[in-house]
């Protein structure tokens, strides 16, 4: 089997701007590629099972050609792209495909995709919204549905050896990238938010040990960095769903500003939260997909405390505000996204209550018009740097 | 030359009395403090009903107050006001116009007087939930609450098996009643905590016993439009199904049916239609009407089309039909009825290759309805209803036949993308392919 060679940055790069090719390597190779959308794809169990999972993104330069005739303009832009991409053969080498109940854009599409796509493995994974325990009982009985589902598939069984060892694979994964998060602390980072964009593009296209080796070779290479003088005085973070290009991060560099922090779904938000170690891993699972990610499409089943349920829902953003050293954050959030849209003025007003500044801007899944966008982040910029 | 513009005409005398309804159900709110009741915010076909009424607590519709509001014209201030707060238009219309509404309350500290129908009353509580239907009915309560933020928020789960051609739903279901029953206990345990007041477990079943019949009750009367010419069609079933939809559980709702069943009953003996002369038989198979264009409903029965049946809040089977498992627990009943609901046209499905639930509801209705063609109507601001749409009018044609399929866009509270000129010229084009095809088949 080929060795993907790990060279830092340079890897990042080549990953970032062919993604999916080292998946379509493995594939010719021999091995199932199963695709997956959304922060709550269950990566431990997908590589469990022997196969390799790949995050699936769209093409933000490219307009949706094909996908429209299937698809309404109402759902997800995000969502539209990457099936448009899909029907244009961009995941040809997809063996299956795993959707999890992330929104009404994924749960009301999952037709759409199995029947647009015809992949031997298709599978809509019903991840509750609440996380209450009755709620977390039933998520660990869908698990277990859909780990049957994929041992047909494969013809393997899915041993409790097999997604421990994949828990702490993954775990590990997690905390390197969170020591190559740490990089970004220093004034100025070490590693530029466009750099970062790529790093965490090209790890969600590989397998769980490529991706460790590969996040390690960036570590190597940006620890030898010295950090350069600093003239920029504003260090951003990033909010938003998955954000996946470096149009937005160019954009907030090139006006002078240092993207330092995010909180998006290819980012912090699925590398912060570990899988405890639990006697049955499904619980440890279970746990993290329900309660531990920060996502906008969870909630809890019983809110007392309207600052209770602020804190549980954005605290983690104030820490990253304090630990990251941010004075301003951009909410970016895709049009037509019921639940990143119905959170803006609650997160907003959260976040401004910790004295950063806070743009909001709404936006398609696509780079089609970026002298607009430019335009209005150079905007806010300016004002916040005054 | 231009036709002259009639106005909307409602068949049956039940549909006429729906505004009264929906008036008593919004007055109810407002007046439920001075009666000692509790008001909760909540939403429609969540299984959560029975509860509810069980409870004394006055249920209050946001999706009932905004449909009113854009169907008075006169939701673009409440839009506006949500927009100002930075939620975007792109939303769902149904929240915005309903929490704009909240926030004009909150600064005025009263009800806004110029708000429509009398408006909402504040709510004790807010009873959400999460499912496979609609993100915002687990967002609109979050994003309310940071308005009215003294006002506690329970959200409920009611989800059923995914539609799979490889897998029997029976093989799962279990997990699916068992975690809704759950979770009804759980909102049961929250109203409790919240009026102060004990479940009467007794009322309840006789709750949960009366929607079952209402269930009944209402398919017969519905498909009592099977009839030619039909007794009723769905510009009136957007009236009619105020009562199954948010005065379930009640006495009152069963009585309307009755009355409705009655009438139908007697336009059938008098052959009495909708249209004057019934040309085309269609199908309303998917998608929230624009409240504020209830009147093309008309203009399709000018041009002599009727629709005998809609699915659109149609949300109901006979239960016989639904072959429910017996159960002593009434919560656990509910959930029962709603999962095999959710499931029921998956056999169906199996049996048709490449086809799917929810076109096999569709083609039984074009059968038993004997439908000419297939109206949807698309919404911009609900992903929840009218995601799929085009997908499943895609599989339509393809599994079944060759049938004319008109998909009409808008939305349901926000007039600004509504343009009635070009509607109307998209529906006589549609009129011109019925006939078209009608010729073909004769």
């Amino acid at each position: 089997m080929t060795q993907l060679e790990m060279k830092g940055l340079a890897t990042a790069d080549k990953l970032y701007s062919q993604y999916g090719s080292r998946a379509r390597e493995l594939k010719a190779q021999g091995r199932k590629v199963i695709g997956y959308l959304s922060a709550l794809g269950p990566v431990e169990i997908l590589t469990a099972a022997g196969v390799v999972p790949l995050r699936l993104k769209g093409t933000t330069g490219e307009a949706i050609t094909i996908g429209d005739a299937h698809m309404e303009t109402m759902v997800c832009p995000f969502v539209r792209n990457v099936f448009d991409n899909a029907l244009k053969g961009k995941y040809d080498y997809l063996d299956g495909l795993v959707l999890p109940h992330l929104c009404d854009s994924i749960d009301r599409t999952y037709d759409t995709w199995s029947y647009g796509l015809k992949l031997p493995y298709s599978h809509f994974l019903n991840v509750p919204h609440v996380t209450d325990d009755p709620s977390l009982n039933f998520f660990k009985s869908i698990l277990r549905v859909f780990i049957a589902s994929l041992e047909k598939f494969t013809g393997q069984k899915i041993t409790d050896e097999a997604l421990a060892q994949a828990v702490n694979a993954h775990n590990h994964n997690r905390q390197v990238m969170r020591a190559l998060y740490d990089m970004r602390k220093s004034d100025p980072p070490l590693i530029s938010g466009v750099e970062m964009t790529k790093v965490l593009v090209a790890a969600m296209g590989l397998p769980v040990l490529e991706s460790t080796a590969f996040l390690e070779s960036v570590m190597r290479e940006v620890k030898e960095r010295t950090p350069s003088s600093n003239e920029r005085s504003l260090r951003m973070m990033l909010v938003g769903a998955q954000i996946d290009d470096i149009a937005l991060a160019e954009i907030i560099e090139k006006a002078g500003a240092w993207l330092v922090m995010d909180d998006i779904t290819i980012g912090s938000k699925v590398y912060w939260p570990d899988v405890d170690i639990t006697p049955d891993p499904i619980h440890g699972i279970a746990e993290r997909y329900l309660r531990k990610l920060k996502i906008p499409t969870t909630c809890a089943g019983e809110v007392d405390s309207y600052k209770d349920d602020l804190q549980e829902r954005f605290g983690h953003l104030k820490r990253f505000v304090i630990e990251f050293g941010v004075n301003a954050v951009i909410l970016f959030i895709y049009k037509y996204c019921d639940p990143y849209g119905f959170d803006v003025p609650s997160m907003k007003s959260f976040l401004e209550s910790s004295g950063v500044s806070v743009f909001y801007l709404e936006d398609e899944y696509s780079t089609s018009s970026p002298a607009r966008l430019k335009t209005r982040v150079e905007a806010f910029i300016e004002m916040v740097g005054q | 030359m231009t036709e002259a513009k009639k106005p909307r005409s409602l068949a049956t005398e039940a549909a006429a009395r729906i505004s009264k309804l929906v008036r008593a159900n919004l007055s109810a709110t407002v007046k439920a403090r001075e009666e000692g009741k509790k008001v909760a915010y909540t939403f429609i076909n969540n299984g959560q009903d029975e509860i509810i009424r069980a409870m004394d607590i006055v249920p209050a519709w946001g999706e009932s107050f905004a449909g009113v509001c854009a169907a008075k014209r006169d939701a673009e201030k409440y839009l506006q006001k949500a927009e100002a707060e930075n939620f975007s238009r792109s939303l769902c219309t149904y929240a915005t116009c309903s929490i704009g509404f909240d926030i004009s309350r909150e600064e005025l500290g009263e009800i806004p007087p110029d708000a429509p129908w009398g408006g909402m009353g504040r709510p004790d509580m807010i009873i959400g939930s999460a499912q496979q239907l609609c993100d915002p009915r687990f967002k609109w309560p979050q994003a309310t609450q940071h308005y009215l933020r003294d006002v506690p928020i329970y959200v409920g789960s009611m989800y059923y098996p995914p539609w799979d051609p490889n897998m029997d739903q029976r093989d799962v279901e279990k997990i699916y009643v068992k975690y809704a029953a759950e979770e009804l206990r759980a909102l049961v345990r929250f109203c409790e905590k919240h009026t102060g007041r004990k479940m009467d477990w007794d009322r309840l079943a006789a709750t949960v016993d009366l929607t079952d019949k209402t269930w009944n009750l209402f398919i017969d009367t519905y498909e009592l439009r099977k009839a030619i010419p039909t007794p009723m069609d769905t510009g009136d079933a957007m009236n009619t199904m105020v009562p199954i939809t948010f005065n379930l559980g009640t006495q009152e709702t069963y009585d309307y049916y009755l009355t409705l069943n009655a009438e139908l009953k007697q336009k059938i003996v008098e052959k009495k239609g909708v249209a004057e002369v019934e040309k085309y038989r269609l199908i309303w198979p998917a998608g929230l009407p624009s409240w504020f264009a209830l009147g093309d409903f008309q203009y399709f029965n000018d041009k002599g089309a009727v629709f005998p049946v809609e699915v659109t809040y149609r949300n109901a089977e006979r239960l016989d039909r639904l072959d429910l498992p017996k159960t002593s627990d009434p919560l656990e009943h509910v959930a029962w009825r709603w999962v095999r609901f959710w499931t029921h046209w998956y056999d169906a499905a199996r049996k048709r290759p490449g086809s799917l639930p929810k076109v096999e509801r569709i083609i039984e209705y074009i059968e038993d309805y004997r439908c000419d063609g297939v109206v949807f109507h698309s919404t911009y601001s609900c992903r929840s209803w009218h995601a799929g749409i085009v997908h499943q009018a895609e599989v339509l044609k393809k599994v079944y036949r060759e049938i004319p399929i008109l998909i009409m866009e808008g939305d349901i509270v926000d007039i600004s993308t509504y343009n009635e000129a070009d509607t109307h010229h998209r529906i006589d084009a549609f009129i011109e392919t019925l006939e078209a095809a009608k010729r073909r088949n004769s």
